[in-house]
């Protein structure tokens, strides 16, 4: 079948929810509001370790139009967590982060929820805090959790003291590749605390009913964990909790973690009016769920030629104070930092940390830019030192087909020495550096596509158009407008005739969520199944309503083809509606991990990546001799997606990721001094603007997949992993200094420079 | 905390408002950091007075050789008006990286003046632009030079009830510049600005050299031992240079979230000899027809 049989896939149609987006009436969660609403807000601790003596509400309740004030001694005493129960609703004895919720309040408005905030009193000792990776791993150092030994934990963690996981992939003789090397490198780099820059804030409106469901309209991206954790806390029933996510101002992994949802659940009972709770600007730079810093240390062996005989690293990746994500990004940080390359033996290992810092997400390609700043940095370091053209290098040591990961599973699909040949033919590759100030990087990675599973459920409507029901959240990748393309081709339908349903835990199937670069994959999958049982099931009462045999009749063209005539949807909606109790179709899919090697990793969550993309980009820079001020002139990111579904949002998915990246790489940081956030506003938190971004020009690649729809690969994620590290090989070019640490600002520069 | 919210329509009963309404009563034009500070609980604003909509403020006109600003001229003007980029092209540099374009559409200049922040992006223009300030108070109106306002961090000498109405500009000042630093390349606070403005004589010798620093003391700071260096000198690099290692012996700045003050004090240099340099070339330009 000639590939543009199929007149959806493949195109760049305009997004189903792009109308109402671009002419700002689409409806939010910040939006919702509803009848007696109460505003609530919380109290969070000002500094960053404390042992709470007492706390005094009795001011605060005594403020006309105060309806409730809540601590710890007002909620079911639950500890919570998704690897790790490590946390509480409000602090209990300890505050172990500047920015960690002690009491809320549910009042009339917003000035009288600050004044009530004002008049909580509440004593503190103020204690130690332990700001840094380095105190917190160093041996003896003090406990942020004193009794993390009776926390409740997944058996995935190997935890010790302030260690909430310790992870390690490990094959090979690292000692004898070691010992015939001809050259060992070893390199140190540190990445800051990013935000996740979402657009709207995190906004949760609860409300009780009767029948005593909470229903939580809410902007998370994972409605099915922000239920479990909801009933978990206030100890009722998962079915009594309803997750409803009308839309949702980005997320971008910051919404992963359960946010505004619970508080706004319990001040809602106590006080029995429906409440909301929405983030100010300095409660999201304090107290979201932020990309971890690291500390990362690669210490490499290469032979004569330049070929990679041995790796071992170290990442000590901070959770601040609650594990969250933590374990997991550990992890994942040792695939990273095996990196697309054939390595002889690999000793990689990773460290969750706890410090009395801000908890931590999974900002989107979670240990991503961190592990490929350190490798991708020592690369070109490497071959710099071996006289080697950087690309040259990598070329010599990519996977190739067939080539076994670094938990010895088979890689199929590999395309990153494609990836790096045509993002170097894009930016116009040089080896050498002719110009002074002015200099070309590039760096190059993989990253996987998150399994689990979707559900999708259909209903043909009375009007011949197709409602899907997914219980992923659209948060603005565009996926779900790419699985009703999957879907309408598959059904013969317009685009447009497939409406897709707000995400909502009463009535959606389970998905897994918008997380993990899986969205489209595993939803698209699973929309491929429902037209199935939808055709399978309209044959039939097709063959029934028109009495032919159900094997001639065929559904395409926005209806039913039978052998005489062609039956419009609309004109066969109604009659399946009167006759047949209505259409309900429903596909599901499941994608397994690959088989590997168990022996070569411990305590992994997600062991064996799956369909794994590959990606190289390439980055030119001008660096102000004097100022050193830095500009990107030009910036090429190659991706394999697979095959590129809808053209248009996979470049809108790399160019906002290399965006977002880049922020990273050059202005974005939240600065802690003794343990209170330095720039908790916008005007000192610097996400780039227009002016510093170039013109970000994609370079598609389309490697098929073996079990994604039509072949595709997840691009959610992957253009966040190499801008920081392909801008510090294009300043090292450029001015031959070698930032180590993230951001890199001019300041960093001139201070290089001058050492 | 309720905010009373007061809109005059005339000066008069602005100054008679605020003079009922004492200090925690301030005077609203832009708002663009006043609601801010007053968010971030920075300063406490119990009421203000809108000055927004007092009509003839904004007008920015010719005064002999040089202009005359309202006070209420907005950023997103002056940027984009002709008489002020020909006239004091670092003036319309300056407004037009303050913010974004939404805030130069609200943000005044003679609320950036009563503002009085350190890093304040017109303020070292208005300085080297030897910009008087027009004041009226209960007492009548008074003329001052702009360095005589200026009193420190977000302080003016400016009496309780005084509002600034015009500033100006009595020569052209073609041969000036502006450059600022920071660590974007848009919507910045300076981490450190520079303004220049340069005045030959018949001879091609300098005789004035104006230049103030931003974000380097605790107020806009002019750079007094530099403009008495070049005076009467002939423009050159090596002058430029000079001047700037007085600008960066004369800066005091302090080490905080946006940089230290090691670097600020070498951009201090760098933007001080570069902003000459870009004046110089285009006084040139101005005399001689060649566009810079």
């Amino acid at each position: 079948m000639l590939k543009n049989y199929h007149e959806l896939l493949g195109q760049s149609l305009p997004r189903l929810d792009g109308e109402p987006k671009v002419n700002g009436w689409h409806v939010y969660a910040s939006d919702v509001r509803l009848p007696g609403m109460l505003v609530g807000r919380l109290l969070r601790s000002p500094h960053p370790h404390a042992a709470i003596r007492r706390i005094d509400v009795s001011a605060a309740l005594a403020i006309p139009g105060v309806f409730g004030v809540i601590t710890a001694a007002d909620v079911p005493d639950v500890r919570f967590g998704v690897l790790v129960k490590d946390q509480t609703l409000f602090a209990t004895d300890r505050v172990r982060f500047h920015g960690q919720p002690v009491a809320a309040v549910a009042a009339r408005n917003e000035d009288i929820a600050e004044r009530a905030l004002a008049a909580i009193v509440v004593d503190y000792e103020v204690l130690e805090p332990i700001e840094t990776l380095d105190q917190a791993f160093a041996p003896g150092a003090t406990l942020i959790h004193l009794g993390w030994e009776g926390y409740e934990a997944s058996p995935v963690c190997d935890r010790s003291g302030n260690v909430c996981n310790h992870s390690r992939i490990h094959y090979g003789d690292v000692k004898a590749a070691l010992a015939k090397a001809h050259r060992v490198y070893e390199h140190s780099f540190t990445t800051p605390l990013q935000h996740a820059g979402y657009t709207e804030p995190r906004t949760s409106v609860a409300a009780w009913d009767s029948n005593g469901l909470v229903t939580i309209h809410t902007n998370c991206q994972l409605p099915f964990e922000v239920q479990q954790v909801v009933s978990e806390v206030m100890q009722i029933p998962l079915s009594s909790v309803r997750i409803t996510v009308p839309g949702i101002g980005g997320g971008f992994g910051g919404k992963l973690r359960i946010g505004m949802e619970h508080y706004a659940a319990v001040l809602a009972r106590h006080v029995g009016r429906p409440v909301r709770v929405s983030c100010t600007t300095e409660e999201e730079l304090i107290a979201a769920h932020p990309r971890q810093a690291a500390h990362v240390t690669v210490k490499t062996a290469v032979d004569r030629e330049g070929k990679l005989l041995a790796r071992v690293a170290r990442a000590l990746i901070d959770c601040g104070a609650h594990a969250g994500s933590g374990p997991s990004v550990a992890a994942n940080t040792l695939q990273l930092l095996a990196g697309p390359y054939e390595i002889e033996a690999l000793d990689v290992q990773a460290y969750a940390v706890y410090t009395n810092k801000v908890p931590t997400g999974s900002f989107r390609a979670p240990s991503g830019p961190m592990a490929n700043l350190a490798v991708e940095s020592q690369m070109d370091i490497i071959a710099r030192d071996l006289g080697l053209d950087p690309l040259e290098f990598r070329l010599k040591n990519v996977f190739t087909e067939n080539s076994k990961g670094p938990v010895g599973e088979k890689l199929a699909s590999v395309s990153i020495a494609e990836c790096l040949n045509r993002a170097a033919e894009a930016i116009g590759w040089v080896r050498g550096n002719p110009e002074a100030n002015r200099g070309k990087g590039m760096a190059c990675g993989w990253w996987l596509v998150a399994g689990m599973s979707s559900g999708v459920v259909l209903r043909l409507n009375g009007d011949g158009t197709v409602t899907m029901q997914s219980g992923a959240v659209e948060i603005g990748t565009g996926a779900l407008s790419g699985a009703a393309q999957i879907l309408a081709d598959e059904l013969g339908l317009a685009h447009s005739d497939i409406h897709i349903a707000m995400a909502d835990t009463q009535t959606s199937p389970y998905d897994y969520g918008s997380q993990g670069s899986r969205t489209l994959f595993n939803v698209g999958n699973a929309c491929r199944n429902a037209a199935e049982d939808f055709k399978a099931q309209l044959r039939q009462m097709a063959g029934r309503i028109y009495g032919v045999p159900v094997e001639e009749v065929q559904i395409r063209d926005r209806g039913v083809v039978l052998p005489d005539k062609h039956v419009p949807m609309v004109e066969i909606a109604k009659i399946v509606n009167f006759r047949e109790g209505g259409l309900l179709a429903r596909g599901t899919t499941f994608t397994p991990g690959p088989a590997f090697d168990a022996s070569r990793v411990k305590n992994h969550t997600l062991p064996a990546w799956s369909n794994p993309s590959f990606f190289a980009h390439a980055a030119s820079v001008d660096v102000d001799e004097e100022t050193g001020e830095i500009t990107i002139r030009d910036y090429v990111a190659c991706h394999d997606v697979g095959y590129a579904m809808n053209p248009a949002a996979v470049e809108g998915q790399i160019q906002g990721g290399v965006t977002q990246a880049l922020g990273l790489a050059l202005s974005e940081e939240i600065i802690y001094r003794d343990g209170i956030v330095q720039n908790a506003n916008l005007t000192d938190y610097k996400m780039p603007t227009a002016q510093d971004v170039p013109d970000i020009r994609c370079v598609l690649v389309e490697s098929p997949s073996v079990s994604g729809p039509h072949g595709v690969k997840g691009i959610g994620e992957p253009p966040c992993i190499c801008p920081p590290a392909a801008v510090a090989n294009a300043i090292a070019t450029a001015t031959g200094l070698r930032i180590t640490s993230l951001p890199i600002t001019a300041e960093k520069i001139v201070a290089a420079r001058a050492a | 905390m309720p905010l009373n919210f007061h809109r005059p329509s005339s000066l008069r009963e602005a100054m008679d408002l605020k003079q009922d309404l004492g200090e925690a009563c301030h005077f609203l034009a832009g708002g663009t950091d006043l609601m801010i500070q007053r968010n971030r609980g920075r300063k406490i604003v119990g009421a203000v007075v809108d000055l927004s909509r007092l009509r003839g403020l904004d007008r920015i006109e010719p005064l002999g050789d040089g202009l005359r600003i309202g006070a209420l001229a907005r950023m997103r003007a002056l940027e984009t008006d002709e008489r002020v980029r020909i006239l004091a092209p670092a003036l319309a540099e300056a407004a037009r990286v303050v913010g974004g374009a939404q805030v130069r559409h609200m943000a005044t200049l003679g609320g950036n003046i009563a503002n009085a922040s350190p890093a304040a992006d017109t303020v070292p223009v208005l300085l080297a632009l030897a910009a008087f300030v027009v004041v009226l108070g209960p007492n009548g109106e008074r003329r001052v030079p702009i360095a005589e306002l200026l009193a420190g961090r977000g302080r003016t000498t400016l009496q309780a009830a005084e509002i600034i109405t015009h500033v100006e500009l009595p020569r052209p000042a073609r041969g000036s510049a502006f450059l600022k630093a920071g660590r974007r390349k848009a919507m910045e606070i300076a981490v450190v600005n520079a303004a220049v403005s340069l005045e030959l004589d018949a001879k091609g010798l300098i005789h004035a050299a104006r230049l103030a620093l931003g974000a380097v003391a605790d107020r806009s700071l002019v750079v007094a031992d530099a403009e008495a260096m070049m005076r009467g000198q002939a423009p050159s690099p090596e002058l430029f240079k000079a001047a700037a290692t007085l600008a960066r012996d004369a800066s005091r700045p302090i080490s905080d979230v946006r940089a230290s003050a090691d670097y600020r004090r070498h951009l201090a240099s760098v933007l001080t000899e570069r902003a000459l340099t870009l004046a110089h070339k285009r006084l040139v330009a101005a005399t001689t027809g060649i566009p810079a």
